[in-house]
């Protein structure tokens, strides 16, 4: 396995409407991606529709577990099968594949992260106004509690450098995984980026994407978890 | 003393009555509890004992009140019942909080076991030229 290798890994859970859609844009920007699916316990026919696309690597949790342990499958299972690059990458189709080699040019100049912004020198399209003031409360939170300095803390496009992504680890499996990550690469003192990423948002994401009451939890989760 | 006044304003021969009867019902669910630790599998000796314990405590205390009465007048607290009020309330929530602990525990166990067997189960690319053993992207 080269040292380069790129994994993408995909947690999905419910998606089966667009999953097809986005893995086949990600075979087909690069067919060196090597794309791992993490089925999250879905009940509908995401596992089915994944599967149709005989390039993918398909994994199973046989209960819905949340986003945060969907990832942390994919990076064991990335990470043992030799992956060079690990790349984070949603499966509700919101975001746009060709963003990755942007991330991984940055890591090939030494990085150990890269995060996706939305909001670094880029205005994003179609964003509900509540959304976007919300992020911005999420990122004064962060740097409340002395975290990292980002623009975006829920970005789910992220890419990191296998070496570094063995040091991140993920207690959260629900959504707080994504201020986790943060303070882990603070932790572990990774030198980490973030990167302008475009995002899309249809009105299918937008009944899909997080509620803006999961803010809630997602802090709940954070102050009463992280300490497990 | 508080209970005396208590049972003042009730008619005798009714307050008799009604309190002979909760007594027996009190002691009937009591040893029904004290059966659910005592048979069955999975209880380390000493919670049994600590039931079993628990268990005559609470039927002396059914059949004197005046005890827990006594207890509570030392220590402060107005009546025995206000007294055992807050010593079940600590009670349940330490066991609420040992029941988190214990959940969490699970929930951890079954990420454990849910991991391991997506990535024992993992269905790898199926095309010959997969792109797993391709060169690297540019």
């Amino acid at each position: 396995m080269a040292e380069s290798s790129i994994w993408v890994v995909v947690p999905a859970y419910n998606e089966e409407k667009v999953i097809g859609g986005v893995l086949k844009e990600l075979v087909d920007c690069n067919p060196a991606f090597n794309v791992v699916v993490v089925d999250d316990g879905s009940k509908d026919g995401t596992a089915a529709e994944a599967a149709r696309l005989r390039q993918v690597h398909l994994l199973h949790h046989p209960v819905n577990l949340g986003q945060g342990a969907a990832l942390a499958t994919g990076f064991e299972y990335a990470l043992g099968q030799g992956a060079g690059i690990v790349i984070t990458f949603d499966a509700d189709g919101q975001m746009n594949p060709s963003d990755i080699n942007k991330m991984v040019a940055k890591i090939k100049e030494g990085f150990d992260v890269v995060l996706g912004s939305r909001f670094l020198n880029v205005q994003p399209v179609g964003m509900p106004a509540l959304r976007k003031f919300l992020l911005r409360l999420a990122v004064i939170f962060t740097r409340v509690t002395g975290r990292l300095k980002v623009t975006d803390m829920h970005n789910g496009l992220r890419a990191f450098r296998a070496d570094a992504l063995r040091k991140i680890v993920i207690t959260q499996n629900q959504m707080a995984h994504a201020s986790e990550i943060l303070s882990e690469i603070s932790r572990n003192r990774l030198k980490y980026c973030e990167v302008p990423v475009g995002i899309r948002y249809t009105d299918y994401s937008k009944a899909k994407g997080q509620s803006i009451f999961n803010s809630i939890n997602i802090m709940y989760e954070l102050l009463t978890g992280a300490k497990k | 003393m508080i209970i005396a006044d208590f049972s003042n304003q009730l008619p005798e021969q009714a307050a008799s009555g009604s309190f002979l009867w909760i007594k027996i019902l009190l002691i009937i669910l009591l040893l029904v509890i004290l059966r659910a630790f005592m048979v069955g599998r999975g209880l380390l000796l000493a919670k049994r004992l600590f039931a079993l314990v628990l268990f005559l405590v609470l039927v002396a205390l059914v059949l004197f009140p005046d005890v827990s009465n006594y207890a509570a007048h030392h220590l402060g607290v107005g009546r025995g019942v206000d007294l055992l009020f807050y010593l079940s309330h600590l009670f349940l929530l330490l066991l609420i909080v040992s029941l988190w602990r214990r959940m969490a525990g699970l929930a951890d166990t079954v990420t454990k076991l849910s991991r391991r067997f997506a990535i024992d189960t993992a269905r790898k690319p199926q095309d010959k030229n997969s792109p797993a053993d391709t060169k690297p992207s540019a």
